[in-house]
């Protein structure tokens, strides 16, 4: 199977389905020839022309307010907000809006748009774009967050979050568009709200989102050589969440540590840590469930600090280490 | 049908009871009211009175067992009733039947399993709880390996996975009486099962190589009485700001006035007149005129109490209780003395009711049959006060510009103050040492 980045594999997803779906098109700032800030636009406008591949003006709140309007009129839109910070601008259209147009409507009003986010840090673009905001969407019914970790979950999530008839924001990982993996050229699609277990172990599960998935599965690799054996969950999708996986795992693991990127204080970590604690498995922990997260803090500028705001390989190996009092 | 018996709770705060004997044998039978056992709280000894006639049909405990509230402990029932068809609907008794079940493991091993769940303080993850019920085991018996010595899965199954020695009942108990831990013992019985003269063996051994350290250092548990002082008096320590007056008394006229009441007093009650119980009264007649002592802090309230009801602080073999002496400012001293001397008896005796220690305004603790000059008692909440008062001694002073030898007796006032001022404090000492220096006042 051919290799592909996950910045591709979105990219190819989408012009998969726009060639299928002619109600599936796309919106953002600098999308067209451009091909967006990250460049994963790249090439589309040649393909799909510019009524499917729109340049807005730089307004997120136009942005989101006409895919949202386009979305109840029947269209498909896929909007991209060049950095998922600046989704507060958006924020009335998706909240109030986007979330509730269905419920409200008694389901004959459906919104089948895909926010695509681009979010999280290590790029050095410090505060105001590297943020990881996935638990605020998470709080709200009626929105589905989806997370991917890997260009071949990228692919396949993106394909069902385009098929959903409800608004799905889709968080990608800035530091995860350039990292390679295996992609089927088939359309292929993942359900929302299955989780992945990318690694299976014993001792420990770690439940981890986004690119620490990646520093779980390396922290796993050194932890193994102490013969502690780490099984690494990745939910995939935080809204709708598979709890089974999850809980499964802990009751053959007994000990848990949910490793995320967003600030550790009220982040989605907090969810997953309660869910379990409150669930039939609470009986099977031998061991406080524990949470590794950003420290409260603005990302920094400093590309030194800007690590230290976030958990890497080496915290999450030693919360590991802590977990089984060693 | 057979009624149980249950451990009473006799206040907010008991959680447990100590059955100190059985007043009734199985098989015997008992009148409604009549005492089948005594108990032990904290502070007391009470008997249980059987709430209905029958035969006592099952003590489920020994004597010296410690059992939680609301417990059973026994069944009465009619004669012949069987009692295990009883027992099965409880859930101690389904945990016993299924001990008898196999009985060479409940019996016969180190593993005991009376109490599964005991909500005391053990360090223990949830899966760790869970092992060890679905193995019936008392975490109490496992030394937990994770952080503050929590108990893990690990260890319960550490615990399970190690042999299981055998021990006979005697065996048991000589080792539990001895503070001998078993492990490690060789067993001569069959099948290395540890008999008593395994233990005996053992701790002649122990007693040898470490009868000095035994000497040096004794441990008891810090609990029961013990605990409940302890916590009562540092509550009032830190809680309430003391104050301490002290004031000298010249008792000469109280001792010339108790050496004329002592035949009378004695005449009328049999019972001979203490300074104590003339101090309780001057107390009580000073504390009529300042009713600013006689009070409590109860939340967000000062209580002015309307009776003088006066604790008496009685040392007793284990601790201290407080009895209390009731309407102390309506009563005459041949009363006086004979209450104070029954109450001080049944204390000693551990016989006193939570009734009889409930409700005093105001405390005295005398200190007087010691060489004891003075002291500064700490307050017994929810008092506002407490006098102190020490022993009564011969002594040159200067009356009117000589010396002369009076009785001196030195007392101490701690007093709460938060609720109670100096001068107030002070001006009821006062009064105190101006009646007790003149006790014909006490007759006004």
């Amino acid at each position: 199977m051919r290799d592909m980045t996950y910045l591709e594999a979105i990219r190819e997803s989408m012009s998969q389905v726009m060639r299928k779906d002619e109600d599936v098109f796309i919106m953002g700032e600098d999308i067209g020839i451009y091909g967006g800030a990250f460049g994963l636009t790249n090439g589309m406008i040649e393909e799909f022309g510019p009524e499917r591949v729109r340049n807005t003006p730089i307004s997120e709140a136009a942005i989101s307010g006409c895919a949202v309007g386009a979305a109840m009129t029947g269209m498909r839109p896929i909007l991209e907000i060049q950095f998922s910070d600046f989704v507060m601008i958006a924020m009335d259209n998706i909240v109030n809006q986007a979330a509730k147009m269905r419920y409200m409507f008694g389901g004959k009003a459906k919104v089948p748009v895909v926010v695509r986010l681009p979010g999280g840090s290590g790029a050095g673009f410090a505060a105001q774009h590297s943020q990881s905001l996935e638990a605020w969407m998470t709080h709200v019914p009626g929105l589905k967050v989806v997370q991917p970790s890997n260009a071949y979950d990228a692919k396949g999530l993106m394909k069902a979050a385009i098929k959903d008839d409800n608004p799905v924001l889709f968080y990608e990982h800035k530091l995860l568009y350039n990292i390679k993996g295996e992609v089927p050229e088939e359309d292929y699609e993942i359900p929302l709200g299955v989780a992945d277990i990318k690694k299976e172990g014993t001792d420990i599960t770690i439940i981890a989102t986004a690119i620490m998935v990646n520093r779980a599965l390396e922290a796993a690799a050194e932890l193994e050589k102490e013969g502690i054996s780490v099984e690494v969950i990745d939910p995939r999708t935080l809204v709708p969440l598979d709890t089974e996986t999850i809980f499964q795992s802990v009751k053959k693991t007994s000990r848990v540590l949910v490793v995320y990127e967003a600030v550790k204080r009220g982040g989605y970590g907090a969810e997953i840590a309660s869910m379990i604690a409150e669930s039939e498995v609470f009986d099977y922990l031998d061991a406080p469930i524990k949470r590794l997260g950003g420290v409260p803090t603005p990302i920094p500028y400093n590309p030194e600090l800007e690590k230290a705001a976030v958990p890497q390989v080496n915290d999450i190996i030693q919360e590991c280490r802590k977990l089984m009092n060693k | 049908m057979a009624t149980e018996v249950v451990m009473p709770k006799l206040g907010a705060t008991m959680e447990e009871g100590t059955i100190v004997s059985w007043l009734v044998q199985v098989g015997e039978t008992v009148e409604e009211g009549d005492p089948i056992a005594e108990i032990q709280t904290d502070k007391i000894v009470l008997e249980i009175e059987a709430e209905t006639t029958g035969v006592l049909l099952k003590t489920l405990y020994d004597a010296g067992t410690v059992v939680k509230v609301h417990e059973n402990i026994a069944y009465l029932g009619e004669e012949n009733e069987r009692v295990e068809d009883l027992e099965k609907q409880t859930p101690t008794a389904s945990l016993q039947s299924a001990e008898a079940q196999r009985p060479g493991l409940a019996e016969e091993s180190t593993i005991q399993s009376r109490q599964l769940e005991t909500g005391s303080k053990i360090r223990r993850t949830p899966a760790a709880r869970k092992l060890a019920e679905d193995n019936q085991l008392d975490l109490r018996m496992i030394t937990g390996s994770g952080p503050l010595g929590r108990i893990q899965k690990m260890d319960v199954e550490n615990y399970l996975a190690r042999p299981r020695q055998k021990i006979t009942p005697l065996a048991k108990k000589v080792a539990d009486d001895q503070g001998i831990d078993i492990h490690g013992v060789t067993g001569t019985g069959t099948r290395g099962k540890i008999v008593k003269d395994d233990i005996v063996s053992i701790s002649s051994i122990k007693t040898d190589e470490t009868q000095q350290i035994v000497q040096a250092e004794k441990r008891v548990p810090f609990k029961g009485m013990r605990k409940v002082i302890a916590d009562r008096i540092s509550s009032s320590a830190y809680t309430a700001p003391h104050v301490t007056l002290l004031s000298e008394i010249d008792m000469t006229k109280c001792v010339a006035l108790r050496k004329d009441l002592l035949p009378v007093i004695e005449k009328e009650e049999g019972l001979r007149v203490s300074f104590n119980d003339i101090l309780m009264k001057a107390t009580a007649f000073a504390l009529k005129q300042h009713p600013g002592l006689n009070i409590s802090l109860e939340g967000n309230e000062i209580v002015y109490h309307s009776n003088i009801h006066i604790g008496m602080a009685v040392a007793v073999s284990d601790g201290l209780v407080v009895p209390v002496l009731r309407d102390v400012d309506q009563k005459g001293l041949a009363v006086i003395t004979r209450e104070a001397k029954t109450i001080g008896k049944q204390a000693r005796d551990g016989k006193l009711s939570p009734d009889d220690m409930q409700g005093s305004t105001f405390t005295i603790s005398n200190l007087g049959m010691y060489a004891v000059d003075g002291f500064t008692p700490i307050i017994n909440a929810p008092n506002a006060a407490i006098l102190g008062v020490g022993r009564i001694q011969e002594k040159p002073v200067i009356v009117n510009g000589e010396v002369a030898v009076r009785s001196m007796m030195n007392v101490s006032l701690s007093f709460d103050h938060r609720i109670i001022d100096g001068a107030p404090a002070a001006a009821f000492l006062t009064d105190l040492k101006d009646t007790l220096e003149n006790p014909f006042k006490l007759m006004i």
